[in-house]
Order: structure tokens, then C-alpha cells, then sequence
């Protein structure tokens, strides 16, 4: 059985010096949370803002000396469609419970103001919106900051 | 004068049209494709890839207007600071009202074709414009 989603792939090259834009693009294609699927070939769930994005990232990549094509892929096994979902959603999930972790401590060693839950809730809304694939722990990230930020206004 | 864009209008491109109906050219046309090939001869193309008035090393297409037109109004970069964050969430400037102008242009695309979105986000940008020119001369946020 076929997979049943569209993915964008970005497949792109670009020369090793000078490294600064390469680091530029490779660190933009980390926040939109790309699937890596080789060297220089990496996917994402098809939709409007995804197709935006890399399509600005292969002009970026282009305008340093590289070439980047842009593809529309639907994959021919559902099961490794399911498998490059839970590996995105696996890699996201890490970084909430990272979230989590944090959040538990400062509320373990009383270190709750406003001022210290503020960046773990900006943490948790970029990371969100890199999830194209919400695991449990995303749920169980933001009930922890938010009981945190509650702490924070009774204090 | 006409001017041609991606058709689905949102953050940058409306700001674009804002820019140039209220500061380079106030009898603006414009056009909107979905392709490049589509953009008329006789049209300037802007925020599409390829183009000069586009998105280059790093910056969104207003600040490359801003550049290009030389425009050079303080409160103009303000406001590139805002577009560029709500455009490009890239942590580059320290821009708060950011998220909330983004959701405001994608809310307003869903339910507007693309000549109304870039009218009524115009009295968006109108209304921001005064608002941070008030902010720049008091040094704070204005009440």
C-alpha cells in the first residue's frame, strides 16, 4: 500500500566555503523541523507554508552558489510513511520533554517567576510549530509550563 | 503603474502593496499570479522568487523595498522589524507584536480575495505605522 500523504522534498548542494550561508540554511531547515533524509535531501508534510519556506531556503541556497530543486513526493510503502512520521514526531517529543524536564525542575527548586516560565513557553510554541506529528508529550509539556506560570502570578 | 505578486496575499506582501500605494505609488495596479511566468510585461514582480524587489540573503521582501526604494524613514525599518519576524520567525529582531500580525494576515486571507486583503491590511499597516512613529518620538509605547 502506498503512503497517503504529499511531502516536499528540498534536494540541494552547496559549496563547502564559505560555510556561513551553509550553516544559515542548514540552521533554518532545523527550525522547520525538515525530515533528513540524506545528504542534502530533506522532506515535509506538504502544505502552503511548508512549500513557502523551502522555496525561499532553495533561493538562499541558490543565490550562495548552490542548486536546489524543489519535488512534491508521495511515498510508494505506507509503512515507512509511518515510520519517517513517528521518527518526526519521536525527534519533537524529545525536545518537549526537555521542556517538561526544566519545568519540573524550577518548580522543584522554587525558582518560579514569570520572568524564567516566559522563555519556556516561547520554547514550547517554536517547537510546536515544527510538530507536524503532536505526540502526548506535547500535551504533557504544556500542562507543565502553564502550571508553572500559574505558580508564578499566585506568587 | 502595475505591480505583480503571488496570488494568496499575506504578511510581506501585503506590506509591500501598503508600502508602495502609500509611499512610491499612489495609482498602484496590482496583479496576482500563480505563477512567474504569468506576470505581465509590462508589471514590476515582487516577493516572487527570481526577482530583485524579493527576499535576499536573509531579509523579506519589504526590507529589500525599503532598500531598493531608499527609503530611509525610522519608523519604516521599525515596522521591517515586525514584518521580518511575523514573515520569517527567525529570531533575527526582537519583534513581540510579530506572531499576532501574522495571525491577523492569515485569518484575513481565508476570508478575502486578495484586493480586499491588501486594502483592509492596508489600514492594518496605516494603523501600525502611526502607532510606531508614536512610540519612536516618545521613546516609549504610546497609550
Amino acid at each position: 500500500m502506498a503512503g497517503s500523504m504529499e511531502w516536499l522534498l528540498l534536494a540541494y548542494r552547496m559549496p563547502r566555503e564559505p560555510s556561513t550561508p551553509r550553516i544559515a540554511v542548514w540552521r533554518k531547515l532545523g527550525g522547520l523541523g525538515v525530515a533528513k533524509l540524506g545528504d542534502g535531501l530533506v522532506a515535509l508534510p506538504a502544505d502552503a507554508r511548508s512549500q513557502e519556506r523551502l522555496e525561499w531556503i532553495a533561493d538562499e541556497v541558490t543565490e550562495a552558489g548552490g542548486e536546489a530543486t524543489l519535488w512534491k513526493a508521495t511515498l510508494m510503502s505506507a509503512a515507512a510513511e509511518l515510520a519517517l512520521a513517528r521518527a518526526m514526531a519521536a525527534a519533537v517529543a524529545a525536545e518537549y520533554r526537555a521542556v517538561t524536564a526544566a519545568a519540573s525542575e524550577a518548580m522543584a527548586t522554587g525558582n518560579v517567576m514569570a520572568r524564567t516560565v516566559a522563555p519556556l513557553r516561547r520554547q514550547l510554541r517554536r517547537i510546536s510549530q515544527r510538530d507536524y506529528f503532536p505526540p502526548p508529550e506535547r500535551e504533557e509539556a504544556r500542562r507543565a509550563v502553564e502550571s508553572l506560570m500559574a505558580e508564578a502570578v499566585v506568587r | 503603474m502595475r505591480w505583480a505578486t503571488r496570488a494568496g496575499c499575506h504578511v510581506d506582501r501585503a506590506a509591500c502593496a501598503w508600502l508602495i500605494r502609500r509611499f512610491t505609488d499612489p495609482d498602484a495596479e496590482f496583479v496576482f499570479v500563480d505563477d512567474p511566468e504569468q506576470v505581465p510585461a509590462d508589471a514590476t514582480p515582487f516577493d516572487m522568487r527570481g526577482v530583485e524587489l524579493s527576499h535576499h540573503e536573509g531579509d523579506c521582501t519589504f526590507e529589500t523595498m525599503l532598500r531598493v526604494f531608499g527609503l530611509d524613514d525610522p519608523v519604516l525599518w521599525d515596522i521591517a522589524r515586525i514584518v521580518h519576524e511575523a514573515d520569517l520567525d527567525d529570531e533575527r529582531y526582537d519583534a513581540p507584536e510579530a506572531p499576532g500580525l501574522d495571525v491577523l494576515c492569515r485569518g484575513l486571507s481565508m476570508i478575502l480575495d486578495d484586493p480586499a486583503m491588501l486594502a483592509l491590511a492596508g489600514r492594518m499597516f496605516d494603523g501600525l505605522y502611526e502607532y510606531r512613529r508614536r512610540a519612536l518620538l516618545l521613546g516609549r509605547e504610546p497609550s
